[in-house]
This record gives structure tokens, sequence and C-alpha cells, in this order.
């Protein structure tokens, strides 16, 4: 669905690449993740490949079609949800999505239909300018669903939004998956990441370091960990132990058999964790 | 259909708008100058100081002649208050001036002075050469063809005005058509002022909105144009401009304006204005930095409109601004028997040049969406 090949993109043309060889490939039906913390290029990707910005150096071809001489018919296969809300302040919920669906050559979604799904639907006749940021959020990631797209640019969904509404809007996401939609989802929180993508890349300064399936990227660098709370000497002991070392696993055993046990269980590493292991860097 | 959808949306925004609401007051503001402050005819009878060094007979002789040219064939005699001094002049009012006599040289100098767009002139008998000799004071700021005019204008010697006529440019001022007056004649600028340069500034503020809530990336993202969005924008100002300007002429000009060819200059004109508009605003992101570039060429754009009021002020740089023709323009639409081929003329030329900016700012938008 996605080829990005060889992208290099430097905003002033002074040698100073904003993306350096990026190459990556999104397969049809996936929902892939694209990882970094601000400023790594995360954004910078994303807008060649929707056309926002012009491909000075590099393969791109999104949806079968060739960005470099972009055409207007791809818009009608793609939507985009974007971090900052873009809606028209002075225009009703419902106006803002009807306006929207007659820029499309294919059939859309009904507006009521989706405000519904994203939780406004009572909200319709509502000027957008009065909307909260996160109810203005959700008409921004709406939006993005009108001309059914087949491939999905998610761009932050869930910031700014509470965790209900945030599970609300995974489940769409999967959801639309399930039905075939391909999800090129841009994101620096890795809860997220973790939850929905099928593989992430991870992307600092402008390179990409890895690409693989969260599942696979816990194996290969996680180290499976207990947590374990005692009672020593009338005080809460709280420590950490590797499953795979000998050392940890016999004073495990210590542990338990000598002192009172209050809890413990088992600790996968995170994605975040796994992701400064791989970088260096966090992702805030 | 995209572009009409757009359209309408456009419209349905600036009728919501700030601007829109700005331009209507414009327009108000002007209409009820034109109704009720600028009068139909202004006295634009000018001041002529005058003072004759000659003897009585040939002295009479001119007095005569301006009696003669009075309004009511006598003179009147007035003080005139000139540095703390009054002095009696004699007055006479003809149909285009009122001239001032004077008695002596020093006070016609101050009194020419003192009133800043006037002219004096000292008329003196030269008995060497056995004619008169003429000392004409201006002000100073007189346009080089004007004191050339004065130069030549006593040469008796055919011939030689001849010559010196040949080098100067000859312009027809009055053809078959009717004056117009002074408020008539105050339509094109002030038109002009509110259609086109509010237009400019206008367009460029719809787009800083929009950049300011970025919905020019999310209609980026959708199977229209660029140009599109555009060209709504454009459609938008030039159907509010129309509007406004026929809200100005209807009730000062009644029917007497060709309105054909002026919705024609109109809808032109403001393609062109817009098109600016537009690409003053593809290279900035908000109004705070666009200020200086937005200001600077509505000053450049107004310099017609300050030559259109003052004709002795007529630089030939001034018609490289193209809104030099749009006053034109107007000025023949609404005369009787105007010149409408260069009404169309100018109207071509707005189009031609409309399309280029218009080009030139879908280029730089559509290099500077993300941006």
């Amino acid at each position: 669905m996605i080829k990005v090949k060889g992208l290099n993109h430097s905003y002033k043309k002074d040698g100073k690449y904003a993306v350096n060889n990026v190459n990556f490939e999104v397969a049809e039906g996936e929902i892939f993740g694209f990882l970094g913390p601000s400023g790594a290029g995360k954004s910078t990707t994303q807008n060649i490949m929707t056309g926002l910005l012009q491909l000075q150096e590099g393969e791109v071809t999104v949806a079968g079609y060739d960005v470099k001489h972009i055409k207007n018919e791809m818009f009608n296969q793609i939507g985009m949800s974007f971090e900052q809300s873009n809606v028209y302040s002075k225009m009703t919920a419902k106006e803002n999505l009807d306006f929207y669906r007659k820029l499309f050559d294919v059939e859309t979604r009904e507006p009521q239909d989706l405000l519904d799904l994203v939780g406004l639907g009572d909200k319709g006749n509502i000027r957008a300018g009065e909307f909260s940021k996160g109810m203005k959020h959700r008409l921004t990631f709406a939006r993005s669903m009108i001309n059914n797209p087949t491939l999905w640019f998610l761009d932050e969904p869930t910031t700014g939004l509470d965790p209900s509404i945030a599970a609300d809007i995974k489940d769409i996401i999967r959801r639309e998956n399930k039905k075939g939609v391909t999800v090129f989802l841009t994101t620096h929180n890795m809860y997220i990441a973790d939850e929905l993508c099928d593989r992430v890349a991870f992307i600092v300064d402008g390179d990409i370091k890895l690409i693989d399936s969260p599942k696979n990227l816990k194996l290969q660098y996680g180290e499976q960990l207990v947590e374990v709370e005692y009672i020593k000497d009338g005080d809460v002991v709280k420590e950490s132990f590797s499953t795979i070392k000998t050392e940890d696993k016999n004073q495990l055993k210590d542990i338990i058999d000598k002192y009172e046990i209050q809890t413990m269980h088992t600790k996968e590493a995170t994605l975040e964790e796994i992701f400064i292991k791989v970088t260096g860097r966090g992702l805030k | 259909m995209k572009l009409w959808y757009s359209y309408l949306k456009e419209l349905k925004l600036s009728s919501k708008g700030f601007y829109f609401y700005m331009e209507i007051l414009m327009t108000v503001i002007i209409l009820v100058l034109l109704l009720f402050v600028i009068p139909e005819e202004m006295d634009n009878k000018h001041d002529e100081y005058i003072m004759f060094d000659m003897p009585v007979q040939a002295e009479e002789y001119y007095v005569n002649i301006i009696k003669e040219n009075d309004i009511d064939g006598k003179s009147e005699i007035i003080e005139i208050e000139i540095e703390d001094k009054v002095i009696n002049v004699e007055l006479y009012v003809t149909e285009e001036s009122k001239l001032h006599i004077f008695d002596n040289e020093e006070d016609l100098i101050a009194a020419t002075e003192a009133d800043r767009p006037s002219i004096g002139a000292k008329i003196t008998w030269d008995k060497a050469n056995s004619n008169y000799k003429y000392d004409y004071y201006l002000q100073g700021y007189e346009s080089e063809k004007l004191r050339n005019l004065y130069t030549i204008i006593h040469v008796k010697d055919l011939e030689a005005l001849v010559a010196k006529g040949d080098s100067y440019e000859v312009k027809v001022l009055k053809t078959g058509h009717e004056r117009l007056n002074t408020k008539q004649n105050a339509v094109p600028a002030l038109i002009t002022f509110n259609g086109s340069l509010m237009g400019l500034f206008i367009i460029a503020a719809y787009i800083f909105l929009d950049k300011q809530e970025g919905v020019i990336k999310a209609y980026a993202v959708t199977a229209s144009h660029v140009w599109e969005y555009l060209l709504s924008k454009a459609l938008t100002l030039m159907t509010v401009t129309t509007i406004t300007t026929f809200i100005i002429i209807v009730p000062v000009m009644g029917t007497q304006p060709t309105y054909w060819a002026m919705l024609i200059l109109l809808l032109t004109s403001a393609f062109f204005s817009s098109a600016i508009g537009l690409v003053i605003s593809s290279f900035f992101d908000n109004m705070t930095q666009s200020f200086g570039a937005i200001y600077g060429v509505m000053i450049l754009f107004m310099l017609p409109a300050i030559e259109y009021f003052i004709p002795s002020w007529n630089p030939l740089w001034i018609k490289f601004i193209p809104i030099y023709y749009l006053i034109q323009g107007f000025k023949e639409t609404i005369m009787v028997n105007g010149d409408m081929t260069y009404v169309m003329l100018s109207s071509a030329g707005f189009l031609l040049m409309g399309i280029i900016f218009f080009l030139y700012a879908n280029h730089r938008f559509k290099k500077n969406l993300a941006v």
C-alpha cells in the first residue's frame, strides 16, 4: 500500500536532512506505527506521502500512486486525521462534514453516522468553534473517514482525549482495520502503538533505526522480570528479578522461602523501554 | 462542482466573519460621503494675485478687459490680512477665477505666499523694448509642464511658439461626453479604494484565518485542487466587491453608468487584486507578518488616486501602476458616451495580470501547504 525508498528531505535545501535515506513498506491491511520523538521526521515523512510537502529525493508510492506526480484522485482513497484539529470554527460539526464530503469523487459516509461514531451525535448543529479541544479532535478524526479511505493516515489520534474516548477511538481504528483499511499511525505514544500496530518503525533524527512487530521487539530486546513486594524486618521491600539469570532466580527463591510475600507479578519491557534501549533517546 | 461548493462555503463563512462587516461599513461610509458630504459642485475658482506696473491708460485697458469678464461687471474692495498687516485690494470675480489687484509688489508676493495654491503675476510695461513683461510668482511645486506653459504663453513669435509647441504632448481633455460634477468625479477613486484595495486586504485576511485554523491542509488532502480553493476565495471577493460597488453606484449615479462594462471591469479588477492578495499571503503565516507588504502595495495602489485628484501632478511612472487604468476605466463607465474600448482593454489587462498572479499564487501554495 505504501512504498518509500531512499527518501531524503531538507527544508532549507542546505544538506541538513529532516529525513535521511528512509526506506520502508506498508502492506495492505496492516496497521503500521511510525514512532519517534518530536522533530524526528515523522510528520515530514507523512506530509510527503500525503502531498503536503513536495518530494525532493527518493521514490514514494502511496495507494499505487507515484507521489512525485501526485494525482488528485489518489485522495479519494486516503483519509488523513491531523494532530492539530483543523475544522472550520464558524461552521457547525455537520456543516463541516457536509462540505468535505462534496470534495471527493467516491461514495461518502453520512455525516450523522460519523458524528454518532465519535460520540458527537447530539452536537451536529453546534459550531465547531464552541467545541472543546477533544471534541474538535474527534471531529477531525471523523472527517478523515468521510470518503471511506482504504489507506488511513492518523497523526496522534488519541492526543488530548480522555481515556474512555481514547478507547473508543482505538476501537474504531481496529474495526476499520478489520474491514481491510490500511493504517499509517504516527505517534510518540508507545501504548497506543503497542496496542494497535502490527509493525512499528522507530525513527530518530530522520533515520529509521528499526522496523519490526512489537511482539518480536519485546522478544528480542525485552527482558522478562518479576516484581516482588515482601516484608523484611517489618518494612515493605520492593525488588525486581530477571527470570532468565540464574543468580536472580535463586535470589527470588530465597525470598519466597524466607519472607512474607505481599505482591508478585511478571513485567514485560514496554515499547518505550525498547525504544530507549535501541535509539538511546526517549520518546517525549 | 467542487469549485461551486467551495464558493458557497466561502460565501457562508465570509458572511459570518468580521471582515465582511468591515467591507459593508466602508461601503456605507463611502455612500454617506457621496450622498451627504461631497457637494454636486465645489467652488473651484482659484485665486490669482495681479499687480500692474504700467502707464495709467495701459492699466485701464487691462482692467476693462477684466471687468468685461466679471460676473456682475464691477469690482469690490476687500481687506486681506497678511502677516498682521491689513491691506485693501480690488477684487474681480469671473467664471473661473478670483482676481485680486495689488498696488505694490511686496504685498503681491506676501499674499501669494500666504495662499499656497494661488499664483501671482506682475505685469510691467517695458519701455526699452516697447512690450509687456510678465513676472509670475509660483509656489515652487508646480509641474515642469505648467512652468513651461507660463514661459511660452506670451511668446509673440508664432513660429517660435509652434516650434516650442511641437515638443509638447497634446492631450484631448474634452471630447463628446458630458463633464462629471464634483460628486460624480469622486466616484471612480472611491470605488477603486472600496473594491480593489479593500479586496486585496480582505482576501489576505481570509487566507491567514484559514492558515491559523489549518483548514488549507485539510482541503489539500481531498480530491479537490488547491486552485479551486484559491479561486473560491477570489470569487467570493469578486461577488462582495460587485455588490458593495453597486450599493454605492446605483444611488449616486442612477441610470447614467454603462453597467455591463462596469461589471466586467469590476470582476476583472477584483480578480486581479485578489490574486495579488493571494500571492502576498503565500509568503507569510499571519496578518502581523504581512502588514508591511500589504500596506506597501496598498499605498502604491493609492498613488494613482492621488494623481487623479491633482491633475497637475502627472508623472509618467504613475501610468505603470495598474490602478491608474482602473480609475480611468471606472470614470469612462460612469460618463455619458464613455470610451468602452478603453474599459474593455483595461479589463483584458486586469484579467491577464490576474491570471499570471493567480497561477503564481497557486504554485506557491502547492509548494508550501505543510509549512
